[in-house]
This record gives structure tokens, sequence and C-alpha cells, in this order.
């Protein structure tokens, strides 16, 4: 039998050691420093005044001149202090500046250059291939008008003759392991519009079976479906980069033009 | 009341059995090298590698897998009196039962195979050979000079058997099959499709890539090691669901729990 309750407490010494210990060093470590530095500024303070006030004593007579010396030096101090402020500001703006007007340059010029190819081709492309929030809105208003459309009766034919087959290839599955019997269980999910559980069967599939390019697709096209665009689309370039095939191309700009 | 997370743990009990097979790349590879290798004229092929890399599992799935087509045998724990050895060869190979009292004679055993050349090939798979004798290891290596007994032997990677495997067969071993640890990608997969295969695909989806990596920090992708790490995990589990079950997430693995296991087995000092 396990003696959950002092593992327990040996975890939870263990994330004292870990995480606490840690932390008290950093804000104890921290707190000489600035204890440090506050003495240390606070006995500087004190070295200067003792001589501040020895030099009035001492030539008491010209006390205008002192003054005003002692203004110009606290001004010149000002000045330097603003000057050290100065200088500590990020310097990161100038650069961007700089930058700023390169890239206005090279747009300039880029723009030349595509105005002049427009006007000697006169034809209009789309820079790419994403869609705008504009397009997107309009996108969702019309699927949301398709949900309206009464297809529903025909969807609930197809699963009640569905239920006994997913049964028996989940049963088939567990007997197998095998990636071929997933794939069709996730294969089945999707046509049936249950895309969270062709996503889980589809990642299972391709888990025994990397190779298997209808996992993929199965899985990046439940995740669009689901409505995480981003995450298909990160998969299937994944995917592109291993096996450069001209299907992966196309679910990819599927995905992308919103068709799936 | 019994909790799903006791099956899961079960799965990881250290067993060898065909049926606890996982095939990964490397093993793969291992495997077709050792199947190809038993059709060369070799006298004997090395199995080596540190222990919990899967060397018994691999001799395992190559019985169960040729058993039916060739003549192959499966010592699977060592006979370590040269006496029982000697008998249970010659029982293999002829298929008779020596009485009790009587005792095979090696010389008589050597000439029986030499009567057998060029008609019989005989596969003896050897496990755990670091625990054989010298003497008896040198029994081996004239058997299979007599080419009719081809053996696959098993040995723990350390100095020591280093220095057996030299002497005793370095010049009759002539494919050497060398097994090491999983890295991360490898040990994912042997998780994965562990559970998978049972049907805990759901659990197995809350394991990510983190837990993977730190279950690989203390095991170091040892597959007895990963057992023994993911057995005490789910008894953890277990124990949760029974009877804390507020403690445990279904859509997260706990790192909490991982690392109690880990404080378990003595991985990390608490």
């Amino acid at each position: 039998m396990l003696k959950i309750d002092e593992l327990e407490k040996k975890w939870y010494r263990y994330k004292v050691k870990t995480i606490l210990f840690p932390m008290a060093s950093v804000v104890f470590s921290s707190v000489i420093f600035v204890g440090g530095y506050y003495v240390y500024d606070s006995k500087s303070n004190t070295f200067l005044t003792p001589s501040h006030k020895i030099s009035k004593v001492v030539l008491g007579v010209s006390k205008e001149m002192n003054g005003s010396e002692t203004q110009e030096s606290l001004t010149l101090n000002k000045v330097k202090k603003e000057l050290k402020e100065v200088s500590l500001e990020p310097v990161i703006p100038v650069i961007d500046m700089e930058k700023e007007e390169r890239v206005k340059e090279s747009k300039k010029y880029v723009k030349k250059a595509s105005t002049h190819k427009v006007n000697r081709h006169t034809v209009k492309a789309k820079a790419n291939k994403y869609l705008t929030a504009s397009e997107l809105t309009v996108m969702a208003k019309a699927e949301k008008v398709k949900v309206v459309k009464p297809h529903v009766t025909k969807k609930m034919n197809f699963q009640t003759t569905s239920i006994n087959y997913m049964d028996t290839m989940k049963e088939k599955f567990l007997r197998t392991g095998k990636s071929r019997d997933a794939l069709l269980l996730s294969r089945a999910y999707y046509k049936e519009g249950n895309f969270k559980e062709a996503e889980q069967w589809a990642l299972s599939a391709n888990k025994l079976n990397s190779k298997s390019e209808e996992s993929w697709f199965l899985f990046a096209k439940s995740k669009a479906k689901l409505g995480k665009k981003k995450e298909a689309l990160k998969i299937l370039i994944s995917y592109y980069k291993k096996s450069h095939t001209a299907k992966t191309k196309e679910l990819i700009g599927q995905i992308k033009t919103g068709k799936i | 009341m019994s909790s799903r997370f006791e099956s899961v743990k079960n799965i990881f009990i250290d067993a060898i059995d065909k049926n606890n097979y996982v095939e990964l790349e490397s093993a793969t590879y291992n495997y077709s090298v050792l199947e190809s290798s038993l059709d060369k004229p070799l006298k004997m092929v090395l199995l080596y590698g540190k222990p919990g890399t899967g060397k018994s599992m691999l001799l395992n799935k190559l019985y169960h897998n040729l058993k039916e087509n060739r003549e192959i045998h499966y010592f699977n724990a060592p006979i370590l009196s040269e006496k029982e050895f000697l008998r249970s060869i010659y029982e293999a190979m002829s298929g008779q039962e020596i009485p009790e009292k009587m005792r095979v004679n090696f010389d008589g055993l050597l000439k029986y195979c030499q009567k057998l050349k060029d008609k019989r090939e005989i596969i003896f798979l050897l496990d755990e050979c670091q625990l054989y004798s010298e003497p008896l290891m040198e029994k081996i290596r004239l058997l299979s000079d007599t080419r009719v007994i081809k053996f696959v032997i098993t040995l723990h990677k350390t100095e020591d058997e280093d220095v057996i495997a030299k002497e005793h067969f370095k010049t009759r071993i002539w494919e050497v099959i060398e097994m090491s640890n999983a890295n991360e990608y490898d040990l994912e997969i042997y998780i994965q499709k562990k559970m998978i295969q049972k049907g805990f695909i759901d659990i197995s989806n809350t394991i990510k890539k983190r837990d993977i990596k730190y279950i690989h920090k203390y095991t170091k992708g040892n597959f007895r090691e990963t057992n023994k790490y993911l057995y005490t995990i789910f008894d953890i589990y277990e124990y949760y669901d029974v009877h804390e079950p507020q403690k445990i997430s279904e859509k997260k693995f706990s790192k909490k729990i991982l690392e109690m296991a880990a404080i378990r087995l003595g991985y990390i000092n608490a």
C-alpha cells in the first residue's frame, strides 16, 4: 500500500527546496543590494554636507560669490545629470529612425517598381492567401447561414447507421491496435461531422504510423473545422517540409482560403 | 472500488512477452539485422547493450516469429550447471528426454553435431550469457564450430563482459548488434504506443513532450527504468482516483505526480 501522505509531505519539502529557497535567496540578495546602495548613497551625501558647511563657515565673507558658484555648480550638476539621463535613454529610436528612412526609401523604390509593373501588365494580383478580418466575418456569416439550411435529417440517418460501425471499429482497434483502424474511425467521425473525435483518432493513427499521409490530413482538417485554423496550417506546413507532396500544398491552400 | 489507472499501470509491468513488444524505428532496424544475420554463414551472433535496452525482448520476438519455420530454441533463463546445459541442448536437438540418472557426454554431443552437418541448422537463443562460466562458454564456442548449431547470445555491456566477448568470441562472432537506450523521440513513441495499443488513448494524449522530457531525464531512455517509473506514476494516480479524485485532472498529466513518483523511486532526493 502506498504511503501517499508521507510522499506528499516529501513532495512539499522538495517544492520548498526547489522554489522557495531560490526565490528567498533572490529576494535576500536583492534586499542586500538595494540596502547596500542606499547606505552607500546616504554616506556619500553625508560626506558632501560637512565640506559644504565648512566652506560656508570659512569663506563666510564671499557668501554671495560662493552662493553663485554653488548655484553654478548645481546647475552644472543638473546638466550633467540630464546628460547622464539622456545617455541612459535607449539608443534604439535613433536606429529605428535610420531604419525607417531606409525602409521608406526602399518602399518608394518598391512602389515605383510595382506601379511600373502594374502599368505595364495592368494585372492586379492578391498579395497573399490569408483572409482579411472583414472577409472572415463574411465567411462566418455565410457559415451561420449554412447551418440554418435543413440538412439535419440526412445527418441523423447517417448517424444511426454509423454508431454500430464506430463500436465495431473501436472493438477491432482495441483488438489489433493498428493504425489503419484508428484512421478508418477518424475518417468516419469526420464524415459524420464529429470533428473532435475525428481529431483524436487521427492523432492516434498518426502516433502509430507517422508516415500515414491521411492521418496528417484528417488531423489538420478536423482542427480547421474546430476553428483552430492556425494550428492546422502549422501542422500541415511541418508535414509539407518533410513530404513535399502536392496534395499537402493543395490542402494548405484550401485551409488558407477557408474552403475547409 | 477499482480504477482505470490500475489497468494502465499494469501495462508497464516489466515482463518479457511478445505482446508487450513495441515497434520502434531503432528496434525494427536491429531486428532486421538480427534476422538477416541468421541466414548468413555465421557461427554466432552477439547482442549486447546495457540492462534494459530491450535485448531479451528482441530475442523473444525473434523466437516467436521464427519458431514455426525454423529449428529454433530459446533459453530465456541461463542454465548455469554445465550438466543441465548439455542435457538441455541435446534434448532440444534430439527431441528425446534423457533419464535423470544419465548425463550427456560433451565429446559425444560434438560427434552427434558433426554427424548432422549440412543436414540441419539449429539456432539457440541464449539470454543473460554474462552469467555463464568461462568453461561453459568455451563449450558453447566449440559447439558453434561444428556449424550445426548457431548461437545468438545476449550480454550486458560492462568492462568484464567485453573481455568475455573479446576472449571467447572475437574470431567466431561475425555479427555484433549493439543495443542502446532510447532517445526522447523513441521513448515518446514507446510510451504512447504501449498505451494506445491497450486502448488508453485519452490518457496517452495527456502526456506531452515536456512530460516525456522529464521522464527521459531520470530514466535515460532505459526501457526497464521507464516501465518502473510509469508503473509508479499510475500507481499514485490510482490512489488519487480512488481516494481523492478532486486532486487529479483528466485533461492534464500531473507534474506533481511525476515528481512524487521520482521521489518515491529515489530519482529525486527530497
